[in-house]
């Protein structure tokens, strides 16, 4: 065997904290409208962010394909605005992990923070606090568990996608071949010792943050 | 002075015959003005509408002459402008801060120093500076109400609402901790408002009181003269048909257990012998009978263990549903809960020269002020 080629790998770490990030800060905002605010279509909007947990993730791959491509209005803005589309690059990859893992932190954080006592949220309210410093010093420190542990199985899924990046992203390998899909072209290609190493390395992590989640969630009972 | 109109209905959704209204108009000026009522009947509402925490269906709420609710002019001034220090019934301290972040919680305004500066003379005024670095689940329930009240006062605020604050500790506690909030109130001049359903405790503590029943005012005005000649059915069905009455303390036997009080109402005066407490010699005191501890004779009883042995004349017999209330002279006026069959058998009727039999635990006291 040759020179292990670690892009698939560098890549799908790249892909995954981008889209934790992503994640943290899209799932935490929704899980608080879906929690403290009252609207129309509140569990329509539930329902549809939850899609993506239970979707096959080629449906979802093909739904953002449709919705980034040159077709759509929204990647017509989005080339318009950035001069790049995102479809067949691996920000495009970012995307599909985001929506893949978004429904696990929409779900536990909207748990979280409506688990948080609004007494303790209106005391602070009382005491001069505007409605962005409540969320952050009140709302937020009490929910954080929750929404640490599903950041670290949100991270776990972005790393591991598959179905739904190989449809956006596509498989061009030094660009938007992330690890996942990197073990599928070696196995196809006879390369079994490389897609051994890749799966060994994925399941290791994978592992490790599964099991420190437990540990994290555990502490509190 | 705050100043309070206002009404909210809730629960239902066409008729009017179900769900609740709160309908009411008081204002509080600087002091402890205590609402009372059962539960349910509005007071908590009441103090998160002031707080702002519900809105109102209409009317208007304004503090020292500045509007903090106006439906008429459209105002609503979001709660974290109104100038409120709230005591929840849960407390609600920040279990994530310790004692002394949750004081500091409000002062955003303030450098870091003068914060703890402030903070920390704000909790060794309520005597809990040694909480300072504990989080609220390492103290105990006297001092999480210290705490809370503390954090409360810390934001400078122009009124003070205490949602039964002090139902979860005993008697003693409470006592010190409102007597210290009332030595802070001193200087501060707040109105404030203490929601209790317990009416010994809008006695101790009450300045004022405005009754709630089932979202209405029935009854307000000073505590004892509220409690004690109970105007309105209802206000005596709330707080039952008592002897309630203000006295001085005119001597005291701690070997005997007891004290000697002088107690007056617009009738009279007489002595009375009351368990012994920490009152001192000439101390004002109220001190509460209920009407069914009392023991009514034709003839003067003899050899009994009732250190109060009262002569009096039957001023007045009303025909109570359950009972009867004997209207006693003696001193003062008593009110005494007999059976019918009582008054059949001893052949009471007005005028009519009686003795009144008061056990020393039959007495209540009630203020310490």
């Amino acid at each position: 065997m040759n020179e292990i080629d670690w892009f698939p790998l560098t890549l799908s770490l790249r892909v995954a904290i981008i889209a934790t990030a992503l994640v943290v800060v899209i799932g935490v905002a929704l899980g608080w409208l879906l929690a403290r605010k009252r609207f129309f279509g509140r569990e329509a909007l539930d329902a549809v962010v939850t899609l993506p947990l239970v979707l096959p993730p080629t449906v979802l791959g093909y739904y953002l394909l449709v919705a980034l491509g040159r077709a759509s209005p929204v990647g017509r803005a989005i080339e318009s605005l950035t001069g790049q589309t995102l479809v067949f690059t691996w920000k495009g990859a970012v995307i599909a992990a985001t929506i893949g893992a978004l429904p696990l932190m929409v779900k536990t954080s909207r748990a979280a923070i409506a688990a948080v006592d609004t007494n303790l949220e209106d005391a602070a309210r009382t005491l001069g606090q505007s409605e962005w410093r409540v969320f952050w010093r009140v709302t937020l420190p009490l929910a954080r568990r929750g929404i640490v542990a599903a950041g670290m199985l949100a991270f776990a899924r972005a790393l591991g996608d598959f179905g739904a990046t190989l449809m956006v992203a596509g498989n061009i390998p030094g660009r938007t071949q992330t690890a996942a899909i990197a073990i599928y072209d070696a196995t196809q290609a006879g390369r079994d010792d490389y897609a051994l190493i890749l799966v060994l390395l994925l399941s290791v992590a994978t592992l490790s943050i599964v099991y420190a989640t437990n540990k994290l969630t555990k502490l509190d009972t | 002075m705050l100043s309070v109109r206002i009404t909210k209905r809730v629960g239902a959704r066409s008729s009017a015959e179900d769900g609740f209204t709160l309908d009411v108009e008081f204002e509080v000026p600087p002091g402890v003005t205590i609402l009372f009522g059962a539960s349910g009947s509005g007071k908590t509402m009441t103090l998160k509408s002031i707080a702002g925490i519900t809105r109102p269906d209409l009317g208007n709420i304004s503090i020292n002459d500045q509007i903090l609710f106006d439906s008429d002019k459209r105002i609503d001034i979001p709660i974290r402008n109104r100038g409120v220090g709230y005591l929840f019934q849960n407390l609600a301290l920040f279990p994530h801060k310790t004692a002394l972040a949750n004081v500091e919680f409000g002062m955003t305004g303030a450098a870091r120093g003068e914060r703890r500066d402030r903070a920390l003379k704000m909790m060794a005024a309520l005597r809990i500076e040694h909480t300072a670095n504990r989080k609220p689940r390492d103290i105990s329930g006297g001092e999480a109400q210290r705490v809370a009240l503390a954090r409360a006062l810390s934001c400078r605020p122009r009124m003070l609402l205490l949602d039964e604050p002090l139902s979860a500790i005993d008697e003693a506690t409470k006592l010190g901790i409102i007597a210290d909030l009332k030595a802070i109130n001193r200087e501060l001049l707040l109105p404030i408002i203490y929601v209790t359903h317990s009416r010994e405790e809008a006695i101790a503590i009450g300045e004022r009181v405005i009754v709630y029943e089932a979202g209405r005012v029935v009854a307000r005005g000073e505590p004892l003269a509220v409690f004690g000649s109970p105007v309105r059915s209802s206000v005596a069905r709330l707080t039952g048909v008592e002897n309630i009455f203000a006295g001085i303390v005119v001597s005291k036997s701690e070997a005997g257990g007891m004290m000697t009080v002088e107690i007056t109402d617009s009738n009279g005066s007489c002595r009375l012998d009351v368990p012994f407490g920490s009152e001192a010699q000439g101390e004002r005191v109220k001190i509460a009978v209920p009407s069914g501890d009392i023991l009514l004779a034709t003839e003067e009883p003899r050899s009994t263990s009732a250190r109060n042995i009262l002569r009096g004349e039957v001023a007045a017999i009303e025909d109570k549903s359950g009972g009867a209330i004997v209207r006693v002279t003696s001193g003062v006026n008593w009110s005494v809960k007999v059976t019918r069959q009582s008054i059949l058998d001893l052949g009471l009727q007005s005028g009519q020269p009686v003795w009144l039999a008061i056990k020393t635990h039959a007495c209540y006291l009630l203020d310490k002020s």
